[in-house]
């Protein structure tokens, strides 16, 4: 694993040592090299994971994941390009640098054998972030955005802190290689079930789980771009991920424990998707398509069956690339109109007719159109909640249609129809730009060839 | 102040608290006690104004009241005990009074009043000795009485003293009593591993002087007394800016940093004593404490805080020698790696 973490933790080094018309050909050009050494991550021979040393390993479902923070490290680079270029050197270096500290940081979380050392990286990944939303932010709203965004989910992990030390005392140790073959049944007692209320709310706090998601709104539309795709596409999936993997050593309280959490995740989902239909804000429907689908995932990985915890890989690694070319697309808009709202800038087919071509795929794969491996997310999830009870087949339905009209929403209001008639003259869609789509689309429609890898454990 | 007699008086300070910490008879730890208390007194008061001698007068009263609080339990301990040497102090009244005594000193609630006022009313150097060097020689008795401590106080104190350090510092914009806060806040902390494990509390407090020291450092390097005149440093030095915003983010206890490393070890040791809500409550009180640190670093470090146009264009005087900022800034910020070989230092 060090083969990864090293040169990621080079690329700071490479950032300050370069010279002005270098650095960013530099930094995307390594980062890229470094997602190809993750590739080879991906051969995993057996459902057993590939322990590389006591401190890293990866399993089929880390290493899905691992592959989607190493890939969008050069697509984050080239999509900050633009809104960087009138800043003075330093800054654009201290930029990187935060972008490459958070995904150091990142790596090691998705593949840290220890549950302490997933904590404070997971922490950890907060304070670059921080940094980017509230320093490269665009308006005064990112200052609440990031009291928001870091007090959220310091109040949900302090006591997941607490709850992995006292799993230590009890088990004797938090090596997660271990715990699976030592886990015993959790007595019951009102102690234990706050032992699951701490080490559960850290994760949905993060997913967001519906009636604490007040902070996603606030935090992925003051991001800058680069904020916005990591936040989107990476660390609501470090939510997914810890979810799934310390829910092997909660049960039996899961059965019951979980019923609330999936009633708001039920109830959440077809409330954010509506809120999506009423939107002006074009990042702002994003986000909050991003709880909707994110609320499918909790609710895949409460009912903890094989086929659901399948579905919620598929869906964790198709939404981070989704919802990443989403934000791409959207600020392609905002750097020509330097507005969000999404009226203000309508028509852009008749304009740009080639990036009208990748807001459609953007948006189908959003509504999970077959056979995109949204849709095999999607599917596996619905099939298994239908099977844990039938009456959710009914809000899961209404789910989807909804989350249908509005990605056909957004994509009419943005390209179809009579061109506003201030934007007839902007600039035309750089090359950057639509590379950096089809990199986004290219794995994406790679992966419904062979959605194998991105499974998860239980395959 | 003449040099010399400076020099003397620091020394006397210097050798008040070593005296404290050597001792073995607690009639010498009473003298060190004093003889630090009455050499402090200039230091406080270099500058020569009204508000520096009532701040100075303050410290004066609550010290001594502190001190003869400690001279009645020693000599309630003789009594009970007929000997003088430091060890457990075996009666329970004399153990709750020696407790009192230097929870007065260190500035712990419900004791804690004096320490916004003082540290606000004097300059920003003697404010550092204050809030560092003075809290060893009272942190050195209870390690060394820590056995014999009456659980309950000492736990009400510490959690009493993190709820105040916390939201007595959310109004503040003198930074001076934004640091006093911060110390209650930490003394706190300190305070409440000590009957479980004496080691943490050294390792705390060792943590915490050095993201003091470096506080105090940058804060006369930019002579900012308030939130606003620090605001300004971006115009002068932004590298300080990103100083004082690693060195607010491991105050306030934010993973990776080594700020983190005493409250994780602390919470750890509580956790395996099987008390669970107190760590649990300890831990979110101190994101109140985050919270104003927050804001600092909002008006330093990450927005330009808008400023009168002739900022930018202000004399660069000499600079101030800032002793040590380097590799205090390191030990602030990345010693979590650490962790393993400082947490069985004893």
């Amino acid at each position: 694993m060090l083969k990864i973490i090293i040169p990621t933790i080079m690329l700071m080094p490479l950032t300050w040592l370069s010279k002005k018309n270098m650095i960013w050909i530099n930094t995307t050009t390594y980062s890229l090299l470094i997602s190809l050494i993750s590739l080879s991550l991906l051969n995993q021979p057996s459902n057993n994971s590939l322990n590389f040393s006591l401190m890293f390993f990866s399993d089929p479902l880390s290493a899905p994941l691992l592959v989607l923070t190493t890939w969008l490290l050069p697509l984050m680079l080239m999509a900050s390009q633009h809104h960087l270029s009138k800043e003075p050197l330093i800054r654009k270096k201290l930029y990187i640098t935060m972008l490459t500290m958070l995904q150091t940081f990142l790596i090691m979380t998705f593949t840290a054998t220890e549950l302490i050392s997933f904590y404070i990286l997971f922490e950890a990944t907060l304070v670059p972030t921080l940094i980017i939303i509230t320093r490269w932010g665009n308006q005064t709203e990112r200052l609440n955005a990031g009291l928001y965004f870091l007090f959220y989910t310091l109040m949900g992990s302090l006591p997941l802190l607490v709850a992995l030390i006292s799993i230590q005392n009890l088990t004797g140790s938090l090596n997660f290689l271990l715990i699976q073959y030592w886990n015993q049944a959790l007595p019951d007692s009102w102690s234990n079930i706050f032992l699951w209320l701490a080490c559960m709310m850290a994760f949905m706090v993060k997913m967001p789980l519906y009636g604490l998601h007040l902070w996603l709104p606030k935090a992925h539309v003051e991001a800058p771009i680069a904020g916005s795709m990591v936040l989107a596409a990476i660390l609501l999936k470090l939510g997914g991920y810890g979810m799934l993997r310390i829910t092997t050593m909660l049960n039996p309280q899961t059965s019951f424990m979980a019923y609330p959490f999936l009633m708001l995740s039920l109830w959440g989902m077809i409330m954010t998707s509506s809120i999506c239909l009423r939107q002006t804000d074009l990042k702002s429907l994003i986000a909050y398509s991003s709880v909707s689908h994110m609320a499918l995932v909790i609710v895949a990985v409460l009912i903890q069956t094989p086929w659901s915890y399948m579905g919620a890989t598929a869906l964790m690694i198709a939404h981070g690339l989704t919802s990443s070319m989403l934000f791409c697309l959207a600020n392609s808009n905002y750097e020509r109109t330097h507005s969000r709202t999404m009226i203000l800038a309508r028509g852009l087919q008749t304009l740009l007719p080639l990036m009208a071509a990748w807001w459609l795929l953007a948006s189908l794969t959003n509504l999970a159109l077959p056979p995109s491996i949204n849709l095999i997310g999607e599917l596996f999830v619905v099939m298994s909640s239908f099977s844990w009870s039938n009456i959710t087949i009914i809000l899961m339905g209404a789910n989807i249609t909804i989350t249908a009209l509005y990605s056909l929403y957004m994509l009419i209001t943005t390209q179809r129809g009579k061109y506003t008639h201030h934007v007839n003259s902007i600039k035309p869609s750089f090359t950057r730009e639509n590379a950096l789509m089809a990199l986004h689309m290219t794995p994406l429609l790679l992966l419904s060839l062979n959605p194998k890898i991105i499974l998860g454990f239980t395959y | 102040m003449n040099p010399l007699i400076f020099t003397t008086i620091l020394m006397t300070v210097l050798l008040g608290t070593m005296i404290v910490m050597m001792s073995s008879h607690w009639l010498m730890i009473w003298i060190g006690f004093e003889m630090n208390l009455l050499a402090i007194i200039p230091i406080l008061m270099k500058k020569y104004n009204p508000r520096t001698m009532e701040a100075s007068t303050k410290y004066f009263l609550t010290q001594a009241t502190a001190s003869m609080l400690l001279m009645m339990a020693i000599i309630i301990n003789l009594m009970h005990s007929g000997q003088w040497t430091i060890t457990k102090v075996f009666n329970p009244t004399a153990s709750i009074i020696m407790t009192s005594a230097l929870a007065m000193k260190l500035g712990l609630t419900p004791f804690h009043f004096w320490v916004p006022e003082v540290t606000q009313g004097i300059s920003l150097t003697s404010g550092l000795i204050l809030l560092t060097w003075q809290k060893l020689a009272p942190m050195s008795i209870l390690y060394q009485i820590s056995p014999s401590i009456n659980l309950n106080i000492l736990l009400t104190m510490a959690v009493l003293s993190i709820l105040v350090g916390g939201w007595g510092g959310l109004n503040q914009t003198q930074l001076r009593k934004i640091m006093a806060y911060s110390s209650i806040a930490h003394m706190g902390w300190m305070t409440a591993v000590l009957v479980y494990n004496p080691t943490l509390t050294m390792l705390n407090m060792l943590i915490y002087i050095m993201m003091t020291l470096t506080m105090f450092m940058l804060f006369i390097h930019s002579s900012s007394t308030t939130m606003l005149s620090l605001s300004h440093t971006w115009n002068k030095t932004p590298l300080t800016t990103t100083l004082i915003l690693i060195t607010l983010l491991s105050m306030g206890g934010l993973p990776p940093l080594s700020g983190f490393m005493p409250k994780w070890m602390i919470i750890q040791e509580l956790t395996k004593n099987s008390s669970i809500i107190l760590p649990t409550l300890m831990a979110i009180m101190a994101l109140l404490n985050l919270y104003f640190y927050m804001r600092l670093t909002y008006s330093t470090s990450l927005t330009m805080f808008p400023s009168t146009n002739n900022m930018k264009m202000k004399w660069q005087f000499e600079t101030k020698r800032i002793t040590l900022l380097p590799p205090l800034i390191v030990m602030s910020s990345l010693l979590l790696p650490l962790t393993p070989m400082l947490s069985i230092l004893d």
